[in-house]
């Protein structure tokens, strides 16, 4: 499980994230909130991009936050972002084997299997020497998301992995979603907007509203939340 | 080591060029503030347009005065044509393309000078230089009390345009961020041509000094930019001040080393040894590559 | 991890490259007269340095606007090489390379954690450094102390070739098959390792510094081996020239080499096949017409405008996509030409 405790990041005059705690089991969790909650900025604390102002990360028992960027994807945390971000030019094999080749040594071996379980996982049906230019958008992502389960993650950071997917590819990629923390044995938090995917997926889930936690735990019941409908329709809260 | 003596009219010489990369320093530095570009061919522009001088006052009968409007003249409109043209569809693309983009036009200008003129040695002196002053033994003409004045007040005129003006705020703002800018209804497209139409007459005016203080010499005016290029390193590409006051050291240390006869001859290092110490101080200092984004 | 895989259309491809430089290496070199075998080992040795280029601008987006100086600076050390030792030939080249790989690896280390204009102009820098240098320190040709150069009334030592490859019909065999052997070496890189780590830093800094690649470390070694062939090619030229001067590496240079470069096209190591060529064998043609050179520098300045307006690719890679639809336009051809005749037969 993923520990965090008062983490706060503050740029100039701006406090995207404030004062956070929260624990975030085994399994997948969502996070939700509307547009500039700190949800990327959360994610960008995690990869090591952003240096909070105070606060700590404990992930399964190691400390987070003393890692230098580079070294926590060797750690185990991957990460996918908003914007596609599998390598057009390399093929589908190469994209997942180039994670794969920066993580842990193994044999080359074991390296191949690791890269087509990891293809067959999300059940990408391409042919693995394809480009990814030359691929669907629903592919790409899943590309995306080979590249975040292949070898032995243990934490796996989705920013939106459905973005711009029509329903049925949402559905596909939730359903490929559900499977990793039981069979890639990796903790998944999923940022969404995507009300359907998240109950699908998630079993607990927490809310950020202006960097401030104001919700978490299962995911029915926040989502049915009256300060959390609030927060995404902007309404004052109730007294 | 020389004396004091041998030292002072490398004062004045470091001076007038000190002011000259100055003023085509702050032409960089603006430009690069308003529109991201950092024009690379500031020396070409400004060379053309000082052999194109010497041409109408060598081979066509004009008078001098004219002949250097000219290629003040020149250098605004050449930079302010690439500038409409090459401007809007690379306007999204990162810093070091579009910089690379002006080389392109670099080259260009590069071929025709050596086309039309090859690299015979000319020279073209402005009437200042016949005629100075002299100060505590050396004498000062007035081309080089131009080109330190000139430096000077293009740095305060500048400064003062960007923070009094409209046209100069709207600048800035552009700087800051583009999109946002033109949603407040400034009118960009303007904004950034008169950028590039200063930053332009700016390069026509230093090619025409230092043809004078330097040579009249393509290539060698093409690349003298680099020293200038030098000083907006040091201003880190930002403040105008910097970029002034680093021009002038640059200039006068290069100068001033030239009676110093065991290094004399690696005089000319001085602009690139500047600019990269000062990059390693902001390299140290900077620390991460990546710094914290909000969001 | 380190071997790349081939597969059958690699191997084809293989077969075709190789029998494209036994030509070049056996036939070429006898079909040209003197001139323009000198020109031809020129486009064999700037296309290494073009190569160098390519794979810094195309595989980690770094531009650097000092290869020529730099290649002024392997071309010295190469001469001192070669005069102070009585190694044999490869292994200077294979010294010449490995200092200038040092010397530009180390350039690029502080500079590196700079934005990608800082770094380009530090080396636009640097390269006016090591021009002013040069300038003074002159090129070794013989002379004594540790600068190796010594002014002379009559000529100059010439700096020595291979043994085997003495003439100029020789060498430039020679040097082809050094610069195939310097794109061997870059294509190991770009298909392996290396070569994908460079793709995603190319795609995004930021994501490939979540996969966990040593962002840092893999422009280092795109820098290396920029530096590396860079080093090879100054070897080579200096033996080429016999006698180097500072003439030989004009600033402007570095600029016309960045232009064909990128209209060579960076993403192929083709590209720098023809950027060799746009660099040193037209304008020799041009000279032989009696046009002026300098045209072709106004061109590859338009070259620049328009290859960064429209195609970044560059031509390399629009080549191969014509010369396939051509393929496929003749194929098709054929085709309906020979059917009738099948009908006819069947």
């Amino acid at each position: 499980m993923i520990e965090i405790n008062d983490l706060t990041v503050r740029f100039g005059g701006v406090t995207p994230l404030d004062q956070m705690t929260l624990t975030f089991p085994h399994g997948t969790n969502g996070l939700i909130g509307p547009n500039g909650a700190g949800k990327t900025t959360f994610f960008n604390v995690l990869s090591g991009f952003v240096r909070p102002a105070k606060g700590s990360v404990t992930a399964f028992d190691d400390n987070l936050l003393s890692m230098p960027h580079y070294r926590r994807a060797r750690w185990g945390v991957r990460r996918t972002f908003q914007t596609e971000q599998a390598i057009e030019d390399l093929t589908i094999y190469d994209n997942v084997l180039m994670v794969h080749e920066h993580s842990p040594k193994q044999n080359r071996g074991a390296r191949e299997d690791d890269v087509h379980r990891a293809i067959k996982f999300v059940g990408l049906s391409a042919n693995p020497q394809a480009k990814v230019g030359t691929l669907g958008a629903a592919d790409r992502r899943l590309v995306e998301i080979a590249r975040a389960v292949v070898g032995k993650p243990r934490v796996v950071l989705l920013d939106e992995p459905a973005a711009g997917l029509p329903d049925e590819e949402t559905q596909r990629m939730g359903e490929v979603i559900q499977k990793i923390p039981e069979e890639v044995g990796a903790l998944v938090i999923l940022v969404d907007h995507d009300m359907s995917l998240v109950s699908a997926c998630c079993t607990k889930t927490a809310v950020l509203d202006f960097g401030k936690l104001i919700a978490s735990g299962d995911t029915p019941d926040v989502l049915r939340n009256e300060q959390v409908k609030q927060a995404y329709l902007g309404t004052e809260a109730a007294a | 080591m020389p004396s004091w003596e041998d030292f002072k009219p490398f004062i004045v010489t470091g001076l007038a060029l000190g002011g000259v990369y100055a003023l085509s320093g702050v032409g960089m530095v603006v430009l690069y503030r308003a529109t991201g570009v950092l024009n690379l061919a500031f020396g070409a522009v400004g060379a053309m347009g000082a052999l194109l001088s010497w041409q109408l006052i060598n081979h066509n009968g004009w008078a001098e005065g004219p002949a250097f409007l000219f290629c003040v003249l020149f250098g605004g409109a050449i930079t302010l044509l690439y500038g409409v043209i090459f401007g809007p569809p690379l306007a999204s693309r990162d810093p070091l393309v579009k910089a690379t983009a002006t080389l392109g036009l670099a080259l260009i200008l590069l071929g025709i000078m050596d086309l039309v003129w090859s690299d015979k040695a000319r020279s073209m002196i402005l009437p200042t230089s016949n005629h100075g002053f002299e100060v505590s033994r050396v004498f000062v003409n007035y081309t080089e009390v131009i080109a330190i004045a000139f430096g000077l007040a293009v740095m305060v005129v500048t400064a003062l345009f960007l923070r009094f003006t409209k046209t100069g705020t709207a600048m800035r703002a552009l700087a800051n961020d583009r999109e946002i800018t033109a949603t407040l209804g400034v009118p960009v497209r303007r904004v950034e041509a008169a950028a590039w139409l200063g930053s332009g007459l700016l390069s026509g005016a230093a090619g025409l000094l230092l043809s004078n203080l330097v040579g009249l010499d393509a290539a060698t005016l093409t690349f003298l930019v680099i020293s200038s290029l030098a000083a907006t390193l040091i201003g880190r590409l930002r403040s105008i001040t910097v970029t002034f006051f680093a021009a002038i050291v640059i200039g006068l240390v290069n100068a001033l080393i030239t009676p110093i006869l065991s290094i004399s001859q690696y005089r000319d290092m001085t602009p690139f040894v500047l600019a990269t110490i000062a990059l390693l101080v902001l390299s140290g200092r900077r620390g991460s590559a990546l710094s914290g984004r909000a969001g | 991890m380190w071997i790349p895989r081939l597969d059958a259309g690699d191997r084809v491809r293989a077969g075709v490259i190789s029998l494209l430089l036994a030509f070049v290496v056996i036939v070429l070199p006898q079909l040209l007269s003197g001139y323009w075998v000198t020109v031809c080992t020129s486009v064999a040795i700037y296309a290494i340095v073009a190569l160098g280029l390519g794979i810094l601008m195309g595989r980690t987006g770094l531009v650097s606007l000092g290869q020529i100086a730099l290649l002024a600076l392997a071309a010295w050390v190469g001469a001192r090489l070669f005069f102070a030792t009585n190694l044999p030939f490869p292994i200077v080249l294979l010294g010449s390379g490995l200092i200038t790989m040092v010397l530009g690896t180390l350039v690029g280390l502080p500079a590196l954690r700079l934005s990608g204009l800082y770094l380009a102009l530090i080396t636009l820098m640097l390269a006016g450094a090591i021009t002013v240098v040069l300038r003074t320190t002159n090129f070794p040709n013989g002379g004594h102390g540790f600068l190796g150069h010594t002014e002379t009334d009559r000529g100059a030592a010439s700096i020595r070739r291979p043994a085997i490859a003495n003439g100029d019909t020789a060498y430039l065999r020679y040097a082809i098959l050094v610069a195939a052997l310097m794109f061997l070496l870059a294509l190991i890189h770009v298909r392996a390792k290396p070569g994908r780590a460079w793709a995603a830093i190319r795609q995004s800094e930021s994501a490939a510094l979540a996969a966990g690649v040593n962002v840092t470390l893999y422009k280092m070694w795109a820098f290396a081996l920029a530096s590396f062939l860079t080093g090879v090619a100054g070897g080579l030229l200096a033996a080429d020239s016999g006698q180097l001067f500072i003439t030989t590496f004009p600033t402007s240079d570095s600029i016309t080499l960045l232009a064909v470069v990128l209209m060579g096209g960076i993403y192929s190591l083709w590209g720098a096949v023809v950027a060799g060529l746009l660099m040193q064998l037209l304008p020799a043609l041009l000279n032989n017409w009696g046009v002026a050179a300098d045209w072709l520098t106004i061109v590859f300045g338009a070259g620049v405008l328009q290859v960064l307006l429209t195609a970044p690719q560059g031509l390399a890679y629009q080549f191969p996509h014509d010369m396939a639809r051509l393929g496929r336009f003749i194929a098709g051809r054929v085709g309906r030409a020979r059917a009738p005749a099948r009908e006819r037969a069947g």
